[in-house]
């Protein structure tokens, strides 16, 4: 052990990045703990008794209901997300080495357009006057204009618009370390294709799976602004109903009961992909 | 060297660019109520510059200011009357020096001095307007649209708009049902949201940005909108029209307040001032529909502006007409319940 | 193997992504009001942007905040990507873990969180709470991103560097700082974009002293239909892509 005299760098360093966290992320969290359990008070926000009321209000069958329609529609988005982002990966993979960098900088760079402009530039497509119908009515494969704007579909489709790389990436870099020699393995002791992409690709990837439905799941029960804009003001996430409560309701315990809700969903997940991990490192060492 | 260069740079970002700031008046409004123009000409008089922030709904204002309170973020706000009410009850409130406004006295009287603020210690109204039933000619068949319950009709099914206000909404439930607007009575406001649960299949959107949109973009046929929308969205769909509902239309007004710790009160009065001059107020009530309380602003009005009955009902309009009131924090909690419980049904 | 079917399969995906951005772009030469109808090639929305002082307002101040935030989250991520890699200290699985769960947190989770500190220790929202909140998002990237450039690194340079009789900080100046450039360069431009495009934490730790893009484009886009936005999103395109460029070209000249 080195005295503090000694490294001077590494102490000052320490101190400061343990500081940043402490203050704002460990203290905030620890606030918002705190206001869930408080009692709502209109003149100050948050008041004592201390109670669980606002858990019990999560239960409430009116936001239970909100909750699971969230629930529902970000597990419609990951799904879609996964199924659009596997094989996608897996072909991205099988491309030649060069051209890979460049894809991959392809599905970048939308990423690196404001989501905000983007997602209203989905609204130009969906409308009821919108591109899509118009070009629809133009072939004559419909009549009258499709209703899409506004609707839940209109809310996935805008999350898995902005969330599909988030999928990809992760999957990419696991179908990139997948050996040639282990699927030939496979295929060698008689394993059909069938039987190597059970047994010997989906748990190999399952990480990278389970990393991408992290990634994709949590922001799209948050991201408010994709039902603000195509949802017309109802297919609510979880994340519009924290901030009524934050910005216009003015409930503080109920909105931190349901962010820490959030905060859950994100630790099972954690521990899931945590669980494949391990899992599939006792079973290579 | 470096790390002096590196410590300077951190300090610089931290401190911001904030040494020299022209005059600023933070206006907190809902959107598209203020022209451009007036703001652009109040900057070119005063050498004031008027920051303008929007937001979309009384109580988004109310829980924002609240929120801001102590970082006086905020020098003039707009809320309808329930609102000036409650917050002068609670104390959010600066007085206003008469003395420092001009052109008060211009005001209609039937507009001043009302329950909501006696004396009008606390407020200065700015415009008033009604919500009511905007239907496109165009895109409906059949009988004419003239009663908020014909919103229920089957035929307007994915159609219908509604504004994302409470009180508005509920007053139309309300309505539907013979009851007050401004009910408290928590049976009658059950009754009311029942009554609207059975039109939400039919609700496509709730929109109070911009409530024209929706029509304007083809999504909704018929529903309901505030007069000055209906007059901006009639410039661009001659199609849409301001129906007055049997039941009676919602009136409101809406007026500056001064927050209680805003930074420059001294701008704010002359902004008040500004506004209430006749010809800028002429100005405002021609370009975004609504009706100007200032009397002296009527006279020097566009013919035109001041004969549309969508921006100045006339008495027959009025008939069954409701000004919105404060109904205290309690009924606000029952209708804030079934308001969300609307919301969130599918 | 087939080789066209995994070939389109990715051309549609990729059509897909950029459908809406092509749309944008194009529709932001539009000349018609109504924002569904095409009406002749124009610049007017381009005019109408650069004549709306609040938008071009909050432009100077996204690009002042993305830029400060960016900066300084690249400082005490590389500071702490470092430490990480180079010393033992008690805690090291715990500060790993929280930069973790900070990457991993629902943003609206962070935003309310500060929110409620910000109002606690009274510090007034604006330019200074954004700055706080746009580093503590950023800072896991930068981190990230320095590690995975210092795990690939050899290690007796330091070593040989420190036998010379170097201090860790002129060590750290001399050998490290120039050998993670292209990651530093990579983590502050990562940390100018979330900082850039953030809606979701800004809506909360903002007031109206300061105003910013996101915030500003979130407002108008709830109005409705406006053709300004179309013309943002494309100069916003043009510059990002100006700086991924420019930021390659850097790269591979360091390599050099």
């Amino acid at each position: 052990m080195h005295s503090i005299r000694q490294q001077p760098f590494k102490t000052a360093v320490l101190a400061l990045v343990w500081g940043w966290l402490l203050f704002l992320v460990l203290a905030p969290n620890l606030l918002v703990v705190g206001a869930s359990v408080m009692t709502r008070d209109p003149a100050t926000f948050l008041s004592l008794p201390l109670n669980l009321d606002a858990y019990r209000q999560l239960f409430d069958p009116l936001y239970l209901d909100v909750f699971l329609h969230s629930l529902y529609m970000a597990a419609m988005t990951t799904l879609i997300c996964l199924l659009i982002g596997y094989p996608f990966a897996w072909a991205l993979s099988k491309v030649a080495r060069q051209r890979q960098l460049l894809l991959i900088f392809l599905l970048i760079v939308p990423f690196w357009t404001n989501s905000l402009v983007r997602t209203y530039a989905l609204k130009l497509i969906l409308a009821t006057n919108g591109l899509l119908n118009k070009a629809l009515l133009s072939v004559g494969l419909i009549e009258e204009p499709l209703q899409m704007l506004y609707t839940e579909g209109a809310v996935i489709i805008g999350l898995v618009y902005l969330l599909l790389p988030f999928m990809i990436l992760p999957l990419y870099s696991v179908f990139d370390d997948l050996r040639q020699e282990l699927l030939l393995a496979s295929h060698d002791l008689g394993a059909g294709r069938l039987a190597t992409f059970v047994h010997v690709i989906v748990p190999l990837t399952l990480p990278g799976v389970l990393a991408g439905v992290m990634l994709v799941l949590l922001p799209a029960m948050g991201l408010f602004f994709v039902p603000d804009i195509l949802g017309g003001s109802r297919n609510l996430l979880v994340g519009n109903v924290i901030k009524n409560q934050f910005l216009d309701a003015r409930n503080w315990p109920f909105g931190a009961a349901a962010s820490i809700l959030l905060t859950l969903a994100m630790a099972l997940l954690m521990f899931a992909h945590k669980l494949s991990k391990r899992r599939l490192g006792e079973e290579g060492a | 060297m470096k790390k002096l260069a590196l410590a300077g740079l951190l300090a610089v970002s931290l401190t911001g660019c904030s040494s020299e700031e022209p005059k600023v008046l933070n206006l907190y409004n809902w959107s598209e109520y203020m022209p451009q123009e007036v703001l652009n000409r109040f900057q070119e008089e005063t050498g004031i510059q008027v920051v303008y922030t929007t937001y979309d709904s009384n109580e988004a204002m109310y829980a924002r200011l609240k929120l801001l309170d102590d970082s006086a973020a905020y020098d003039l706000a707009i809320p309808s009357t329930y609102y000036v009410s409650k917050m002068r009850q609670e104390e959010l409130l600066m007085p206003i020096d008469r003395s420092k406004i001009e052109g008060f006295d211009n005001l209609d009287p039937e507009l001043v001095n009302l329950d909501i603020d006696p004396g009008n210690q606390y407020s200065v109204p700015y415009l008033w307007g009604t919500t009511g039933l905007a239907v496109d000619t165009s895109d409906i068949e059949g009988e004419p649209v003239t009663a908020w319950e014909d919103l229920w009709d089957e035929r307007f099914e994915g159609k219908v708009m509604l504004t994302n206000d409470m009180r508005e909404v509920f007053h139309v439930g309300l309505r539907v049902l013979g009851y007050s607007g401004n009910s408290t009575n928590p049976e009658e406001i059950e009754a009311a949201y029942e009554k609207l649960t059975e039109l939400m299949p039919s609700v496509r959107t709730f929109n109070s940005d911009a409530p024209r949109m929706p029509y304007l973009e083809g999504e909704t046929d018929v529903g309901m909108i505030w007069n000055g929308e209906a007059v901006m969205g009639k410039d661009t769909m001659p199609s849409l029209e301001y129906v007055y509902p049997q039941e009676g239309i919602i009136a409101w007004l809406d007026s500056f307040v001064i927050p209680k710790n805003a930074k420059n009160p001294e701008a704010a009065h002359q902004f008040i001032s500004f506004v209430l001059r006749p010809e800028i107020s002429a100005l405002i009530s021609e370009e975004i529909g609504y009706a100007t309380p200032n009397l002296a602003a009527r006279e020097v009005l566009d013919d035109e502006v001041a004969n549309n009955r969508a921006s100045y009902p006339t008495a027959q309009d009025m008939l069954n007409a409701e000004f919105q009131t404060d109904i205290g924090d309690d009924a606000l909690q029952i209708y804030a319940k079934y308001w969300e419980m609307l919301k969130s049904g599918r | 193997m087939k080789t066209w079917l995994p070939r389109t399969y990715l051309t549609l995906v990729y059509i897909l992504l950029y459908v809406p951005i092509v749309v944008l772009v194009v529709f932001s030469f539009n000349d018609a009001r109504t924002g569904y109808d095409w009406g002749g090639l124009s610049l007017r929305w381009y005019e109408a942007l650069f004549n709306n002082t609040a938008m071009v307002r909050a432009m100077w101040n996204s690009l002042w905040l993305a830029l400060s935030a960016a900066t300084v989250s690249t400082l005490i991520g590389a500071l702490t990507a470092l430490a990480l890699h180079r010393y033992r200290f008690r805690g090291k699985r715990v500060l790993n873990g929280m930069l973790f769960v900070v990457m991993m947190s629902p943003e609206i989770v962070l935003a309310i969180s500060l929110l409620a500190l910000f109002l606690l220790v009274g510090l007034q929202l604006g330019y200074v709470s954004l700055l706080l909140a746009h580093v503590t998002f950023c800072l896991p990237f930068v981190v990230i991103t320095v590690m995975a450039r210092l795990s690939g690194f050899d290690e007796s340079l330091p070593e040989a560097a420190r036998d010379l009789g170097a201090s860790d900080f002129i060590m750290t100046r001399t050998v490290l700082i120039p050998a993670i450039m292209p990651a530093l360069l990579a983590g502050w431009l990562l940390g100018f974009t979330l900082s850039l495009d953030d809606v979701v934490v800004s809506t909360f730790v903002s007031g109206p002293s300061y105003e910013i893009l996101p915030l500003r484009i979130y407002s108008m886009v709830r109005v409705g239909l406006k053709p300004e936005v179309n013309a943002l999103g494309t100069l916003l395109l043009v510059f990002s892509l100006v700086m991924l460029m420019l930021s390659q070209w850097i790269l591979i000249r360091s390599k050099r």
